[in-house]
């Protein structure tokens, strides 16, 4: 059964076009890698799967759902890492994770928990402009599965973390159908089922599977 | 519509023109206390009507593009703001011209010239917004929204300047009751510049029409960087 | 109730980040201080005309630092992507729309803290409850619509020149009528207290209610 099917996305933005029919199929608990250049169109991709953005034509199904009537819905299963991250610099690492439980209606108590999982337990007093490059991105990957969502949507997720950085992608992504876009082919190798490579807005070639290295 | 019907419309909204211009010209008598310069009140008010009713349009096709999002709503409103900043321009420069031979000054604050200006500010917001806005999806919506606020505002600056009036007295604008032959010649130009300002919209709604077929038939153009560069789209 | 309580989240945390950083409010504050020597300056007035003069200098200000605290509230480019987060949650638009518009406005009117005393100080005029209530009521009315229209040019090019072009005209209506009213309370000639109070009230209920329903089209796809 397939978690999220996308059909002939568009997305156009005047006379410029990031996306001109893109196909896209992920089955439940899968996880796909999005590969391309800059420019490629990985995030407008990204942006429409994780329902921040409208495709200009094409349909996208989530969980069975048609992704432009029951977008609230949808919202609240899906956990978007943006490329930047959007923490607000003068809240702490624990109060910026506790103002997203608020807005997502979670118990505070996922607060402690998250910051466990994403390894920031020590650093959950110090405020967000402070945090190194890498310790934001955790921050950020974190505020993603406050809510536990069934999809996850991670633009370049790996962009600023650390040599423990593929650990912590795996711990999250385990149990839930994933969607991440990714400059590094040893990272979507070791992560993934199946990649989907990205050029000038469309799919180049056939999507190919990948051997499963565990 | 056809390319002919709207020439024909278009030929026929010139005729109606003249025919209004000997109204006002010929028919109507001249006025006692102005002069022969009172005649621009037929055109002056039959602008501002007409450029109200643009703006009525405008906020139509907002709603309706908000509602549904109705790309034919979208392009109505898109003509009507274009229209409308014509009549709003030709009413206003045509209120100053005749302010200053009655009243002595090119402008005053009353009521009707501020709201008139306002309409003028809002409608070239509203165009601005639509160029500057992300092309498509987000332009519409917000020019929809600044149409919406738009409508609104107008009558509401009226109202608070004419409330200003009561606690500052300030220049009376000439009000005489009309005879009939200037009714006449008055209700006869509003008709001939509505069915203008109608063809006119028809027109612009053709243009706006070619102008998005234009933006569709692009093959597929260079990606811009930013989509990458995580700039929010 | 699930709005009200977002919208305070999100109002103390603009608000806790704004005192944490410092940013908006010492720099309005100066600007307002100075905007009225300036006026000194600017406009010859004696003690005769102050109490009309001075209405008019205070609604400049006003309007002036009312178009830098609301064009800041949805500005910082690291704040479309927190609101792109935040609109990722089940929370409504109007919600966080509302939470913003409202620590936008208690910014201002930590500023007006600031200019309404300076005003009394520099221009001689008393400084009434009724004086006080106009200026807060009209700071509502000019707090929503602000922030709608901040939200909305700030994912646009030329923004600081687009805000004030959509967001004036949207004000004339606030300033005349405070205008007027804080005229008519400092002894500068008219009346019609009462009925601006009344007025107000009517406009900031009026666009209140209108920024809400358009909110989630300014700020979400």
């Amino acid at each position: 059964m397939s978690s999220v099917v996308g059909t002939a996305l568009t997305q156009r933005f005047g006379s410029e076009v990031a996306l001109d029919g893109v196909d896209l199929a992920v089955d439940a608990g899968e996880h796909l890698a999005v590969l391309g250049e800059n420019g490629a169109g990985k995030t407008t991709l990204l942006r429409i799967l994780a329902t921040a953005a409208r495709p200009t034509s094409g349909t996208l199904e989530i969980f069975g759902l048609d992704a432009m009537v029951e977008r609230r819905r949808l919202r609240a299963r899906i956990g978007y890492v943006a490329h930047a991250p959007g923490l607000y610099p003068a809240l702490s690492a624990a109060e910026n994770l506790a103002f997203f439980c608020t807005l997502q209606g979670v118990d505070r108590g996922r607060v402690a928990e998250v910051l466990d999982l994403v390894g920031l337990a020590e650093l959950s007093g110090r405020l967000a402009a402070k945090l190194s490059r890498g310790a934001q991105q955790r921050l950020s990957i974190g505020r993603a599965v406050l809510h536990d969502p069934k999809l996850l949507v991670l633009d370049e997720p790996d962009a600023s973390l650390d040599s423990a950085g593929p650990e912590l992608l795996a711990r999250i992504m385990r149990g839930r159908t994933a969607v991440i876009a990714t400059h590094d082919h040893a990272l979507a190798n070791r992560l993934c089922q199946r990649t989907v490579e990205l050029r000038r807005g469309r799919v180049a070639g056939v999507p190919t599977r990948l051997r499963v290295i565990h | 519509m056809t390319s002919r019907r709207l020439e024909t419309a278009a030929a026929a909204a010139v005729a109606l023109m003249l025919v209004a211009a000997g109204f006002i010209f010929l028919y109507a008598p001249t006025d006692a206390l102005q002069g022969p310069v009172q005649r621009i009140f037929y055109l002056h008010v039959s602008s501002a009507i007409a450029a109200y009713g643009c703006f009525a349009i405008v906020l139509l096709g907002g709603i309706v593009y908000l509602w549904k999002e109705n790309a034919t709503a979208d392009r109505l409103a898109r003509a009507g703001a274009v229209v409308g900043l014509v009549f709003t321009t030709v009413t206003l420069v045509m209120g100053m011209i005749w302010a200053k031979p009655i009243w002595g000054t090119f402008w005053t604050w009353d009521a009707r010239l501020t709201s008139t200006l306002v309409l003028w500010i809002i409608y070239a917001g509203y165009l601005m917004i639509r160029r500057l806005a992300e092309p498509g999806r987000q332009a519409a919506r917000f020019a929809a929204v600044v149409g919406i606020f738009g409508f609104i505002d107008v009558p509401v600056v009226h109202f608070s300047v004419t409330w200003w009036r009561t606690q500052h007295p300030g220049p009376v604008v000439i009000n005489d009751a009309l005879p009939s032959q200037m009714l006449v010649a008055f209700f006869v130009t509003m008709a001939c510049t509505l069915f203008l300002a109608a063809v006119m919209i028809a027109i612009r709604y053709r243009i706006e029409v070619l102008i998005d077929q234009a933006a569709e038939r692009v093959v597929l153009a260079p990606i811009i960087a930013s989509s990458e560069a995580g700039t929010a789209r | 109730m699930r709005f009200t309580s977002i919208a305070l989240a999100v109002a103390r945390k603009d608000l806790m980040s704004e005192w944490r950083t410092r940013e908006v409010v010492p720099a309005l504050a100066q600007f307002v201080v100075l905007a009225l020597v300036i006026a000194n300056f600017g406009f010859q007035f004696d003690s005769r005309n102050a109490s009309a003069i001075a209405p008019g200098v205070l609604w400049m200000a006003l309007v002036f630092a009312g178009l830098v605290a609301f064009g800041r509230a949805f500005a910082a480019e690291r704040e479309q992507s927190s609101l792109d987060a935040m609109l990722m949650t089940p929370a409504s638009p109007a919600a966080i729309f509302a939470g913003k518009a409202l620590a936008a406005a208690l910014l201002l009117v930590v500023c007006e803290a600031v200019l309404l005393p300076a005003l009394a100080l520099f221009f001689s005029v008393p400084l009434s409850f009724a004086v006080v209530s106009t200026v807060l009521l009209a700071t509502v009315g000019m707090a929503v619509l602000g922030c709608l229209f901040a939200a909305m040019v700030a994912r646009v090019r030329a923004r600081e020149l687009l805000l004030p072009v959509l967001t004036l005209p949207l004000w004339i209506p606030f300033i005349v009528i405070g205008g007027q009213a804080v005229q008519a309370a400092m002894g500068g000639g008219g009346g019609g207290m009462s009925q601006a109070t009344g007025l107000l009230v009517d406009l900031d209920i009026l666009f209140v209610v209108l920024t809400s329903l358009t909110a989630r089209f300014v700020l979400d796809d």
